[in-house]
């Protein structure tokens, strides 16, 4: 049989302009797959990768967590971040742990001007 | 013949303990069932349980698989691995341990798919409608969002030999003295001492 020992189908979620606000801001950048009429299977999420583009929103950060739409906390991850006009990647196991999340995903900046476009890749587990 | 068994290991396969038209012998706790099967499917990997939530350092109830249950005149074959880092002990029916010895009853945790790639210590055998139950201990200081398990595994439909229209009394003495072919097929945990 030998399986493979890491689970997961890899999908990217939509791209998101987050904007300015903090987490009262928070938009949701990845919903976990609950398809109607689906027979078993409770899903979960490993993050891969997080891409960033910064529209001029200046030199900021960017969190994740996995806390309702507008809410934001609890957070995923430490803060990402995200220069001024530039494009940054992180990635699963170079830049961050492997975190998991059985809730959708959300994110926002604390930035007080422009907006920054997130997009993730991850792993459905389940 | 076929080379047929339970608990049979290679590389790439898991193979039916029989085909169609074999013998079994159907062992349920202290109960023996003598039938042919007629139809057989195999079930593709799928998550049969969650066991649910769990707080950090702390042990689940146990909770039964009833996906795992098969219809009547039915047995599955199963094999079956964690996908959230918990440990299983299972139970065969929900009142009988597995994988027990005389001081511990053995778990398996996600470190199954290293270890024992083709799972053949984790194959179970379901009759009809006795189902195993789990349970999951949670070991980590953070809590699980969930504990899933996934089971693959086959479908088989059998007759009855001991009665019925499909009666043959003369093959079920013939494989009770060894004279025709038969697999034994445990479908229960055994009770220490029992």
């Amino acid at each position: 049989m030998l399986l493979a020992n890491k689970e997961g189908i890899v999908v990217t979620g939509p791209v998101v302009p987050l904007v300015p606000g903090g987490a009262a801001t928070s938009l949701l950048v990845f919903a976990i797959p609950v398809l109607v009429g689906q027979l078993v299977g409770v899903k979960s999420v490993k993050i891969r990768k997080v891409i960033l583009h910064n529209n001029a929103a200046g030199n900021t950060t960017v969190l994740i967590g996995n806390g309702a739409v507008g809410v934001g906390i609890p957070v995923l991850l430490p803060a990402l971040d995200s220069l001024n006009g530039l494009t940054d990647s992180y990635y699963a196991d170079a830049d961050f742990p492997e975190v998991e999340s059985f809730a959708n995903i959300v994110a926002w900046t604390p930035a007080v001007a422009g907006t920054i476009d997130i997009q993730l890749e991850v792993a459905v587990i389940g | 013949m076929p080379d047929l068994y339970i608990f049979k290991a290679q590389v790439g396969m898991f193979d039916p303990v029989a085909l169609q038209n074999h013998n079994v012998r159907i062992h349920y706790v202290q109960a023996t069932y003598y039938r042919k099967v007629d139809f057989l499917e195999g079930i593709p990997p799928f998550q049969c349980v969650n066991l649910g939530a769990l707080a950090a350092v702390t042990p689940s109830g146990r909770v039964n698989i009833v996906n795992l249950e098969m219809a009547d005149n039915e047995f599955g074959l199963w094999r079956w691995y964690p996908i959230d880092d918990a440990q299983i002990r299972l139970y065969h029916p929900a009142g009988i341990a597995k994988y027990q010895l005389r001081n511990l009853q053995v778990p398996v945790d996600m470190n199954i798919l290293f270890r024992d790639p083709n799972l053949v210590s984790t194959e179970i055998a379901v009759w009809q409608n006795n189902r195993p139950a789990a349970e999951a201990i949670n070991g980590h200081a953070f809590a699980l969002g969930a504990v899933r398990l996934i089971a693959i595994g086959y479908r088989f439909h059998t007759v009855d030999l001991e009665s019925g229209k499909d009666a043959d009394p003369e093959l079920v003495n013939a494989i009770k003295v060894g004279k025709a072919p038969c697999t034994d097929v445990w479908c229960s945990g055994r009770g220490i001492g029992d």
